[in-house]
């Protein structure tokens, strides 16, 4: 660590970063393991990327956000090229006439934690700690920085074959989100995307903060205890502050693609402690709702995560299948995430739950 | 530079009308952007309509066009500005003043949304556009044949929306375009295929929209005179006859942004006792009678009304409408291989070959 506190991102961080941001996704986000690969690709050939803690940089330096948009299933199967999200970055850049000082994650949750690392080497960029969504969300408009008031304009989206789109003017971040989504099912469903900059005293207030360092130390937990033989899942409740609010096996799963979205339901049966109950879970990409016996006990904006009972390893929910055996925990979104704003973005109501209203949860004792 | 006519609001009417015909069917109606036209020379003056070969070879041409569904433009008007707007940001994109506006289709709305932009810049107009007709994708241009991309290009909408696009394909700069354009609510207005005037004196096909005017003359002067306007229209485009009947049945689809569809025609007079199916992809592209091909798309396929001559839409088709279909070689650019490969029967899945008209 340097005077500014900041930190070189090395090879044998990107590991535990993807097992942690595995775990942030919250079932979705896409599986971060592509990028992670990419990502020590580019550190092996010699490229480096710093870490800059929030306070790290001037207020007017400019700050890009970039990541992959598209269905996570698509993901899995048509591997990037490996440039989009850099030609997004660029797009915008040259649109502006200006350069980005710093890049910073959309979602901190899957495959989009790895996407600002895997740019800023290819750029020459650091990083910054933080995020804009402390987990991961399926929809562009979902982040602290749009809740709060970032630009959706200009902005960029680029597929694997050379094709940029520039929305140049968009009047709200709504409609970002309904061009950026079609255009990259156009595309294939797959693409880099890159936001208008924003200011660093604008990313100082609205980006949920240190979450690369969460991430991380959520994964080094994980190889610890895997390492230790401990149970993985008490590593994880204890490392983050998370609770367990059920166990139990997949009885049912209902899945289905719908507007460029994986949505369904899933039914668990009590084991252990819930032995008897019954558990059922709501998903648009993520994870939105778990409810047990009929109550909803976690809703977002607050993560919900299901892990394998025995392995610890975050299940996403396109793989989620008849027979798992896991373990359901819950962890407090941060507040900038709790706010009326914020509620009107991704609370309940937004993802069509209007009889919900928003229990937040409590940490636990955290005690990595 | 010489000016080969001054175009003012009456001769908007003609150029409509002109429009409509060589709109073979689709296009969209050229009606909105006619009124749009008119109000902009209104405000601004008439259009320098100019040759393409006064062109100097360094200028920066910029053809415009309304894209979308014809049956969702002439529901959803623009809301004034787009046209401009999409012009001027594309301007901005190629860090240059533009030096003249190009018609990208002179079949349609299109042959009249040139108009506006002209006369809001007081730029000149060429006179020409890249299909001597109309056509459902934004590749199907004589600029594509000869290299031109399509981008960058600016797409605006009525919201205030502004896209630009950079591809690798005019046929990406479509999918892509597409898309945004179904998302915009199916209607947008673009700016692209930027190029220079030596580009456009080999990639346009020229005289387009004064053929548009002098359509709309004839038919004006020989219904006036009493005289037949089917035969006045025939003899100016150097058409053929197709088939003279009634409308006994359509089917029409909006599918993937297209009205999509065939309509089928029993036959009168001298076409007795036969059946003419015509199929449309927004344009005529298929006539066949009885069976066999009579006309094919690059070549132009019309219907007018059998009294009037005035051209009708496949969105305006009706039971029991006594219509005359007419047929006429398309530009030479289109008649060759790669141009048959861009528009071409099969490129619309029809399971046919060109067949020449002669």
């Amino acid at each position: 660590m340097s005077d500014d506190g900041s930190w070189p991102l090395v090879e044998a961080d990107l590991l535990p970063l993807s097992i942690g941001a595995a775990f942030l996704g919250t079932g979705g986000g896409g599986n971060p393991y592509v990028g992670m690969l990419r990502s020590r690709e580019l550190l092996r050939k010699g490229a480096t990327v710093r870490v800059l803690p929030l306070d790290a940089l001037p207020d007017d330096a400019l700050i890009g956000e970039v990541g992959g948009i598209g269905a996570p299933v698509v993901g899995v199967e048509k591997i990037e090229e490996g440039g989009e999200c850099y030609r997004a970055m660029r797009a915008v850049e040259d649109t502006l006439g200006i350069r980005m000082s710093a890049l910073i994650c959309a979602e901190i949750g899957g495959a989009n934690a790895m996407e600002p690392v895997i740019t800023a080497a290819q750029a020459g960029l650091p990083v910054i700690d933080g995020d804009g969504m402390g987990r991961a969300f399926p929809e562009v408009q979902m982040t602290t920085f749009f809740i709060y008031g970032a630009k959706p304009s200009p902005a960029a989206i680029a597929d694997d074959k050379g094709n940029v789109v520039v929305f140049r003017d968009v009047i709200d971040m709504y409609w970002l989100e309904r061009f950026a989504r079609d255009t990259s099912v156009a595309m294939g469903a797959a693409a880099g995307f890159a936001i208008a900059p924003m200011r660093m005293d604008f990313v100082r207030r609205t980006a949920v903060p240190n979450t690369m360092t969460q991430a991380l130390t959520i994964g080094r937990a994980v190889l610890d205890a895997r390492a230790k033989r401990q149970n993985v899942v008490e590593r994880i409740v204890a490392a983050t502050g998370a609770t367990l609010f059920f166990t139990g096996k997949v009885t049912d799963i209902r899945r289905e693609l719908k507007g460029g979205f994986a949505r369904g339901e899933a039914k668990i049966a009590g084991m252990g402690d819930w032995q008897g109950c019954e558990g059922r879970i709501a998903i648009q990409n993520e994870n939105l709702v778990l409810w047990v016996d009929g109550d909803p006990v976690i809703m977002v904006p607050d993560l919900i995560i299901n892990l394998d009972l025995e392995t610890g390893e975050p299940i996403t929910t396109e793989v989620l299948r008849y027979g798992q055996r896991v373990a359901v925990i819950g962890l407090p979104v941060h507040d900038l995430m709790k706010t009326p704003e914020a509620m009107a973005v991704v609370g309940p109501q937004a993802f069509g739950y209007p009889d919900l209203t928003f229990a937040p949860l409590a940490f636990g004792p955290i005690n990595a | 530079m010489k000016i080969i006519r001054m175009v003012d609001v009456d001769d908007m009417e003609d150029i409509a009308i002109g429009g409509a015909v060589l709109g073979t069917g689709g296009g969209g109606d050229p009606y909105v952007g006619k009124l749009m036209a008119q109000q902009a020379i209104r405000k601004h003056g008439p259009v320098r309509l100019i040759d393409v070969m006064e062109l100097a070879d360094d200028a920066l041409v910029v053809p415009v066009c309304m894209m979308g569904a014809p049956t969702v433009m002439t529901e959803k008007l623009p809301q004034g500005d787009e046209l401009m707007n999409a012009f001027v940001a594309l301007e901005r994109v190629m860090g240059r003043k533009i030096d003249a506006v190009l018609c990208g289709e002179a079949g349609g709305v299109n042959s009249t949304t040139p108009f506006v932009v002209a006369a809001s810049s007081g730029l000149p107009l060429i006179d020409g556009d890249g299909m001597g007709r109309a056509y459902p994708e934004l590749q199907m241009v004589t600029f594509t044949l000869h290299g031109v991309s399509a981008t960058p290009m600016v797409l605006c909408d009525d919201k205030g929306n502004s896209l630009v696009l950079n591809t690798v394909s005019n046929a990406w700069t479509e999918r892509l375009a597409r898309a945004a354009t179904i998302e915009m609510g199916g209607s947008a207005l673009l700016a692209f295929y930027p190029m220079s005037g030596a580009v456009a004196k080999k990639a346009i096909v020229a005289g387009t929209l004064t053929l548009c005017a002098k359509i709309g003359e004839i038919l004006r002067a020989a219904r006036a005179e009493h005289s037949d306007p089917v035969a006045a229209l025939t003899d100016l485009l150097g058409a053929t006859t197709l088939f003279h009947g009634r409308v006994m049945d359509i089917e029409r689809r909006t599918e993937g942004g297209f009205a999509r569809g065939k309509a089928t025609f029993t036959g009168v007079d001298t076409c007795k006792g036969q059946t003419l199916r015509l199929d449309f992809q927004n344009e005529f592209l298929m006539a066949e009678r009885d069976g066999e091909v009579l006309a094919t798309t690059p070549d132009l396929i019309a219907v007018v009304e059998a009294d009037s001559g005035a051209p009708v839409t496949t969105d305006s088709l009706k039971y029991g409408q006594r219509l005359i279909a007419l047929a006429w070689p398309s530009n030479p650019m289109w008649r060759t291989p790669e141009g048959i490969a861009l528009v071409g029967p099969r490129y619309f899945k029809y399971d046919r070959d060109y067949v020449a008209l002669g």
